[in-house]
C-alpha cells in the first residue's frame, strides 16, 4: 500500500461512529444524557412552580441547557480527556487527519446527544407540570434550540483543545461548571449580576443565543435591551469567534504537547 | 536469623490508607484541588441557587437555599471523592492487590475516608462563612458550637455514604455514576433548595434516607438557634446515617468483594 | 531534498521539565536524550537496546513525530519530523505496545476500522485490509470481541495490526514482543521479517537480545540518553573485545594471577565479579590461539577451579557497554 492520504468525510463519519459506539458501551453517558436532565428539570420546576407558567418555561430553558452542558459542552472536551487517559491520544495524532476533525466529529455527537438531553428536560417538566408547556413561536423555538447547542458546542471545541494542552482541564472544567451556569444566565437574567460581570458574560455565546431563545418563547420578554435580532448577531458572532479560536488554538496546542511530552499522562 | 511474622495491624493499615491513598488516587494534597473544591465550587454553586432564588420567589429564601448548597458541596470532597477512589484503583490495577493482602478491611477502607473528612469539614466551613458573609444568612441567634458539631457530623456521615457508594462500586464497571446520581440527587432529594414537603411522599421517603438531608436540617437549625433538644434529635438522625452507611459499606464491601472477584469486573474500568 | 537514509538523525537533545510541591515550585529537569547521533538504512531492521530509562521511548516519539526534540535535526524517509509531521505521518506506523492505546469497550475490528478511518486507508479496500492485518497478526476468531477482554498479548496484537493498517513505508516497534508467549513472540518476529520483505524499513526497541540478535542487521546501544555503541552484532563483540569468552571461577584470586590473565596472548579484558564466597573471572578474547590449558596454566593453585568456554553473546556485549557508560 502507498502512502495514505485522510478524507475529511471519511474521517468525521469515524468518529461520529466511533462516538456512537462508546457511548452505547458506557454506562455513564446515564448521567449526562438522562439522570442530570431529569433531575435539574425537577429541581428548576419546584424552584419556579410558584412564580407562574412563563417563569416554568424560564426555567425548562435553564434546566434544558444545564443539561446540555453536560452531553454537549463537556462532553466534548471530556471525549479527549479520555484519549489521554486510554493512551489513544497518541496514535490519534500520529494519523494523518488532523486531530481538529477528530474533536468536530464527537461535537456534531454530542449536539445531537445534548438536544436529546434538552428534550427530556421538556418531557419531565410537561408530565410533573400536567400537560404540554405554552410555547410562543414553537416552530422557530425549536430551530433557536438547535441553535443553543451549537452555541455550546463552540465552547466545547475550546475546551477540547485545553483538554490536549493539559491532563488538569477536566478539573478546571468541574470547577467551572456553576459560574458557567452564573455567566450565561441560563435560569436568570444576566442584568441580575453585577454590573462588573457583565462583559463576562457578552463574551459566551449562550448567554446571547438564550436570550434570543427567551424571545421566542416568552411573550412580551424584556431581557437585553437590544431585542431579538441584536441578540442573534450576538450569538453568531461569538460562535464564529470561538470557532476562529479553536481552528488557531488547535495547531499550537498540537505543537505545545508534542514539546511538552506529557500526551501520555492522565 | 529467622524473619519475623508479617504484621499488618489495625492502626497501622488505617494511617497508611489515611495518609498514602488519598495522595495517590485523589489529589487532596494539591493546591488546584484545594482551592478548587472547598473554595471555588461552594460559592459558585451558593451563588447560582441565590439567583435562581430571588428571581422564583422560592418558598424558603435565598438564606434558605443558600445554607442547603453550602452543606450539599459537601457532596464533593465526600461521596464524590470516596467513591472515586475505587475507579482510580481499578484503573491503576492496585485494587487486586488491596483484595490479596490480609489487611484488616475496615482500617482499610475507613481509613481512606479520614483525609475526606478533613477535606469534607473545610469545604462546609468555608462554604458556611460564605453564606454568613456574602449572603447575609442570619447567625445571630445561633451557636458555634452546635455549627460546628453538625459540620462534623455531617462530614463524617457523608463520608461513611461514600464508603458504602465506593463498595457499590466496586462491583459495577465504575463509580462515577454513581457519585454523579447521588450529587445530583442531593439536589433534589435533600432539602437543599426547596423543602421536602413539596416532593411526593416517596420522595420525601427517599430523601430521609440521605444524611446530607439531615445534616442540612442541622445546619440550618443551628444557623437558627435551635434548642438543644431539636439539635439532638438532629445530631442523633445524622450519625445514625453515618454509622449506618459505614456499617452497611463494610457488609457489601464484603459481598461485593466476593462477587467481584468471581465475576472477574475487578480488573475493567 | 535527497533522502540519505530511511532515518538521519544528528545531536538530538531532549530535556524533560516537571514542577512539583504544593505551590509547584520545584523545578526539575531530566537530560533523557543527550545528543544522539544515529543513521538507519532504508529496507533494514535496525534493533536500538538500552537499559530501562536510557531514553529509547523518548527517542521513538521523536521518529514518529509525537515529540519535539530539544534541539538537533532528525530526517525521517527525507522529511523533518517537526516542520514536515504531517506529510510524514500517512508514511510511518507506530507501536507503542501496553495496555493502553486502545479503545477498550469496543471491539478489536471496529477500532481497527477507526483508525483505518482516520489513516486515510481508501474506504472500498478498508474492510479487506483489515481482514488481512487481522490474519496477519493471528487475531481473526477474536476480531468482533470488545478489546477489555482481551488478554495483554492479544492487545500487543492488536496495537501491531494498527501499526501496519495503513501500509507504512518505515515501521516503529517500541518493545513489540513484551507480554506475547513463546510462540506468539516467534509469530511476530516473522511478521517482522516479512515486513522488510516487503520493503519496509523497521526500527526497533527491545530488551530482548536473541530478538536482536536474529532480526537486527545493525543495532546501536543507548545508555544515559547516549549512543555508546552503534554496528553489527559481529561488529559490537569485537568492540568489547572479541568473539570468545573464558569464564574462571574459583574461591578468590590475587591480584597478581589477575594480572597474568590479563597478559596472555588475544585477552582484551578480564572482568571480576562475586558468586557468595566464589568469585568469576570473565575474559574477553580476541584470538583463536588461546587455550583453555593455558589459562589453566596461570591459576595452578586453585584445585577447585572450574574453567569453561562460550561466544560472546549480545548480552554479554550489552552489559560490558552499559556498564562501561555507567562507571
Amino acid at each position: 500500500m502507498g502512502a495514505s492520504t485522510y478524507s475529511r468525510r471519511v474521517s468525521l463519519v469515524a468518529v461520529l461512529r466511533l462516538s456512537v459506539l462508546t457511548f452505547l458501551a458506557d454506562p455513564q453517558w446515564l448521567v449526562p444524557s438522562l439522570i442530570a436532565p431529569v433531575i435539574f428539570g425537577l429541581v428548576s420546576y419546584e424552584l419556579f412552580t410558584g412564580a407562574g407558567p412563563w417563569f416554568v418555561l424560564y426555567a425548562i430553558l435553564g434546566a434544558g441547557m444545564m443539561s446540555m452542558w453536560g452531553q454537549t459542552l463537556y462532553g466534548s472536551g471530556w471525549a479527549t480527556g479520555q484519549d489521554r487517559h486510554l493512551g489513544t491520544l497518541e496514535p490519534t495524532l500520529t494519523a494523518p487527519t488532523p486531530y481538529v476533525y477528530v474533536v468536530l466529529g464527537r461535537v456534531i455527537w454530542n449536539t445531537v446527544a445534548g438536544l436529546f438531553g434538552g428534550l427530556i428536560v421538556f418531557v419531565v417538566v410537561a408530565i410533573t407540570y400536567g400537560h404540554p408547556i405554552p410555547l410562543a413561536n414553537p416552530l422557530e423555538f425549536l430551530l433557536m434550540f438547535v441553535f443553543v447547542i451549537v452555541t455550546l458546542a463552540a465552547v466545547g471545541v475550546v475546551f477540547a483543545a485545553a483538554y490536549v494542552y493539559t491532563r488538569y482541564a477536566g478539573f478546571v472544567q468541574n470547577v467551572g461548571e456553576f459560574a458557567f451556569y452564573i455567566g450565561t444566565g441560563c435560569m436568570f437574567p444576566v442584568v441580575l449580576l453585577p454590573f462588573w460581570s457583565n462583559p463576562i458574560s457578552l463574551v459566551l455565546p449562550p448567554t446571547w443565543a438564550l436570550d434570543a431563545l427567551r424571545y421566542l418563547a416568552i411573550p412580551g420578554y424584556q431581557g437585553f435591551g437590544w431585542g431579538f435580532w441584536w441578540d442573534m448577531v450576538g450569538a453568531v458572532g461569538t460562535t464564529l469567534l470561538y470557532l476562529g479560536i479553536a481552528a488557531s488554538v488547535f495547531r499550537r496546542v498540537e505543537r505545545h504537547v508534542l514539546e511538552a511530552g506529557d500526551l501520555n499522562d492522565w | 536469623m529467622t524473619e519475623p511474622a508479617l504484621r499488618s495491624s489495625f492502626t497501622r493499615t488505617f494511617w497508611v490508607n489515611a495518609i498514602f491513598a488519598p495522595r495517590t488516587s485523589l489529589g487532596f494534597m494539591r493546591l488546584d484541588f484545594v482551592l478548587g473544591t472547598i473554595f471555588i465550587i461552594p460559592l459558585t454553586q451558593m451563588t447560582f441557587f441565590a439567583f435562581v432564588a430571588s428571581l422564583s420567589g422560592t418558598p424558603g429564601g435565598v438564606a434558605f437555599v443558600v445554607v442547603g448548597n453550602a452543606v450539599a458541596t459537601v457532596t464533593y470532597s465526600s461521596v464524590f471523592s470516596v467513591c472515586q477512589t475505587t475507579d482510580n484503583e481499578k484503573e491503576a490495577g492496585t485494587m487486586e492487590h488491596l483484595l490479596v493482602s490480609p489487611a484488616n478491611r475496615f482500617a482499610l477502607y475507613f481509613g481512606r475516608g479520614l483525609i475526606p473528612v478533613l477535606a469534607s469539614l473545610a469545604t462546609v466551613a468555608v462554604a458556611i462563612v460564605y453564606a454568613v458573609t456574602i449572603f447575609h444568612v442570619p447567625f445571630a441567634g445561633g451557636s458555634v458550637g452546635d455549627l460546628a458539631v453538625s459540620i462534623t457530623l455531617t462530614a463524617f456521615a457523608m463520608v461513611g455514604f461514600g464508603l458504602l457508594l465506593g463498595g457499590v462500586a466496586l462491583y459495577l464497571r465504575t463509580s462515577i455514576i454513581l457519585g454523579n446520581i447521588f450529587l445530583f440527587l442531593g439536589l433534589l432529594l435533600s432539602g437543599a433548595n426547596f423543602p421536602l414537603s413539596v416532593l411526593p411522599l416517596p420522595l420525601q421517603y427517599v430523601g430521609d434516607l440521605l444524611p446530607l438531608t439531615w445534616g442540612i436540617s442541622a445546619v440550618r437549625a443551628a444557623l437558627a438557634g435551635a434548642p438543644l433538644g431539636t439539635m439532638l434529635t438532629l445530631w442523633g438522625y445524622v450519625a445514625l446515617c453515618g454509622i449506618v452507611s459505614i456499617g452497611l459499606s463494610m457488609a457489601l464491601w464484603n459481598t461485593f468483594e466476593r462477587r467481584a472477584l468471581s465475576t472477574g469486573s475487578i480488573a475493567r474500568f | 531534498m535527497t533522502e540519505r537514509s530511511a532515518i538521519h538523525a544528528r545531536d538530538v537533545r531532549r530535556v524533560f521539565e516537571s514542577r512539583k510541591g504544593f505551590f509547584f515550585n520545584e523545578l526539575i529537569r531530566t537530560e533523557a536524550l543527550r545528543g544522539v547521533d544515529l543513521d538507519v538504512d532504508h529496507g533494514e531492521i535496525f534493533g536500538l537496546l538500552g537499559p530501562n530509562g536510557a531514553g529509547k521511548t523518548t527517542f521513538t516519539k521523536i521518529l514518529s513525530t509525537l515529540l519535539i526534540p530539544t534541539s538537533g535535526s532528525v530526517e525521517v524517509l527525507g522529511l523533518d519530523v517537526v516542520r514536515q509531521a504531517a506529510e510524514l505521518r500517512p508514511r510511518i506506523g507506530l507501536v507503542l505496545g501496553g495496555e493502553r492505546g486502545l479503545y477498550n469497550r469496543i471491539s478489536a475490528r471496529e477500532n481497527l476500522r477507526y483508525f483505518a478511518d482516520i489513516y486515510g486507508v481508501p474506504v472500498v479496500h478498508r474492510d479487506r485490509r483489515i481482514q488481512e492485518v487481522l490474519d496477519r497478526v493471528d487475531l481473526t476468531e477474536a476480531a468482533d470481541r470488545r478489546v477489555e477482554e482481551f488478554s495483554r498479548g492479544m492487545k500487543q496484537k492488536l496495537h501491531l495490526a494498527r501499526g501496519i493498517l495503513h501500509g507504512p513505508e518505515i515501521l516503529f516497534l517500541d518493545e513489540p514482543t513484551i507480554g506475547l508467549d513463546p510462540k506468539s513472540a516467534r509469530e511476530t518476529r516473522k511478521l517482522i521479517r516479512s515486513l522488510v520483505a516487503d520493503g519496509v524499513t523497521i526500527f526497533l526497541t527491545t530488551h530482548y537480545m536473541f530478538e536482536a540478535e536474529e532480526l537486527c542487521q545493525r543495532i546501536a546501544v543507548l545508555s544515559r540518553g547516549r549512543i555508546v555503541a552503534r554496528d553489527t552484532v559481529a561488529g559490537l563483540r569485537k568492540l568489547v573485545g572479541g568473539d570468545r569468552t573464558i569464564e574462571v571461577e574459583a574461591y578468590g584470586f590475587d591480584d597478581g594471577e589477575i594480572q597474568r590473565l590479563n597478559r596472555l596472548p588475544g585477552v582484551s579484558r578480564v572482568m571480576s565479579e562475586e558468586f557468595g564466597p566464589r568469585l568469576r573471572l570473565t575474559m574477553r578474547v580476541r584470538t583463536d590461539e588461546l587455550s583453555l590449558e593455558q589459562v589453566r596454566a596461570q591459576l595452578v593453585n586453585h584445585p577447585e577451579l572450574a574453567v569453561r568456554e562460550r561466544r560472546t553473546s549480545l548480552e554479554d556485549v550489552y552489559l560490558d557497554l552499559v556498564e562501561e557508560e555507567a562507571s
